[in-house]
């Protein structure tokens, strides 16, 4: 999925369940970077308040309206 | 008259803060990965004692050395500077007194963070265009490492401290140099980019020293910078597009007629998605990052000088400016670049 490829991380590492605070990778940086995916994938607008009412990886997702198979 | 660029240079403290020390400092964050997502190889941080003033002479007497004007020939000096030398007086008065400026130029000091530079082309213009001044020194200077925790890498891997000096003149054109100008400002977006205390709204005290850690695990206390990356890059997803479809619109323009764009220099995470979201070309588009982090105020002229240096503005090309940040403040502007050389001989000739 798209997350792999945001957070640096091998293909397929990522399926939906892992959680966030787990994620070395899920820092600021990657917070701006997933803003930017969900904004070109399909104009979604995600605010840093909503990120941090997600607990994993498919939460995020879901709030972008980002296919996880993307 | 018309305002037109005659020279940019720029001083950067000798002192560097490297990716690979910030990540022997912090081995569980993973900065390297931070840092080429951010494009910053090294930034470069005050010495103890170096305030803002201090790095603005510097930035001012390398101007004075390349030969594009005299300190006696300057009738103006704007100061941008969030990090000032003292609450008063003004720092761009000890400048005057530090460069050997005359005693007759007007000093000012303004407070604007990442679109200071193009509200200081708006001054200048104003001023030379008015028959205020002449040659206007316009000086841009931050010590943004003081306001930073040092546990805090939101901010220690972004910003870094610099100064600029560009010299406006007049020169006796009908059509401006530079413009039109574009502005806009949202205080709601204030609580985004800050430093809470240490102002008269809320003094410095032992409260507000408090160092506290953060949800991602940053540490800052109110004495700091607060900078909310995701806000801030929400806000220049739709500031941005919105600032250059209305300069264009006010110039007349398209697009495609800019040679070549210039923005705040944020980060690598932030430009990139502009840059794809507005359809400019990459070679297009400046980038310099990586050997001075965020300069604030600062990283428009250092752009502006590093692309004119590597060659990358050609001869008459057309510049876009845009400068957002802090505030919410937001500008930008067009600069027409081969005027600059022009300018400086007309100036030349007269004297």
């Amino acid at each position: 999925m798209e997350m792999d490829q945001l957070l640096e991380l091998a293909p397929g590492t990522l399926g939906g369940p892992e959680k966030l605070e787990d994620l070395e990778e899920w820092n600021s940086t990657a917070m701006i970077s997933f803003i930017a995916l969900a904004d070109a994938n399909n104009g979604t607008r995600v605010a840093p308040r909503q990120m941090v009412n997600c607990a994993t990886v498919a939460d995020l997702l879901a709030l972008a309206h980002v296919d996880s198979a993307g | 008259m018309q305002a037109a660029v005659s020279a940019i240079e720029y001083y950067l403290p000798e002192q560097t803060l490297s990716t690979a020390e910030l990540a022997a400092e912090f081995p569980d964050w993973g900065v390297e990965k931070i840092d080429r997502k951010t494009g910053i190889r090294e930034r470069r941080i005050a010495a103890p004692g170096q305030c803002s003033s201090d790095l603005a002479v510097a930035a001012a007497r390398k101007l004075f050395a390349s030969g594009a004007c005299r300190p006696e020939d300057v009738d103006y000096l704007l100061l941008c500077t969030e990090t000032p030398d003292y609450f008063v007086p003004t720092t761009a008065c000890i400048i005057q007194d530090s460069l050997g400026l005359p005693m007759s130029a007007g000093a000012l000091d303004f407070n604007l963070g990442s679109s200071g530079y193009i509200y200081g082309f708006g001054l200048a213009q104003g001023l030379i265009s008015s028959g205020q001044a002449a040659r206007v020194l316009l000086l841009t200077a931050d010590v943004y490492s003081r306001f930073l925790h040092p546990r805090d890498r939101s901010v220690r891997t972004i910003f870094g401290d610099a100064a600029t000096a560009t010299l406006l003149a007049g020169a006796d054109l009908d059509a401006p140099l530079i413009g039109p100008f574009v502005y806009g400002s949202d205080g709601r977006g204030a609580p985004n980019l800050i430093v809470p205390a240490g102002g008269m709204r809320r003094p410095h005290s032992a409260e507000s020293a408090v160092a506290v850690e953060d949800q991602a695990g940053n540490v800052r206390s109110q004495d700091n910078l607060f900078m909310n990356g995701g806000e801030i890059f929400l806000f220049t997803l739709d500031v941005v597009p919105l600032v250059i479809g209305q300069l264009l619109q006010k110039a007349g323009l398209a697009l495609s007629d800019i040679d070549f764009f210039v923005f705040h220099q944020a980060n690598q995470s932030m430009l990139d998605p502009l840059r794809k979201r507005m359809g400019i070309p990459a070679e297009k588009f400046q980038i310099s990052l990586a050997h001075c982090g965020n300069t604030v105020s600062s990283s428009i002229p250092i752009a502006l000088k590093d692309a004119a240096a590597a060659g990358s503005i050609p001869d008459g090309a057309l510049v876009m400016l845009v400068g957002f940040g802090a505030g919410y403040s937001w500008g930008a502007t067009l600069v027409r670049w081969r005027a600059i050389g022009s300018a400086l001989l007309s100036n030349r000739n007269a004297r």
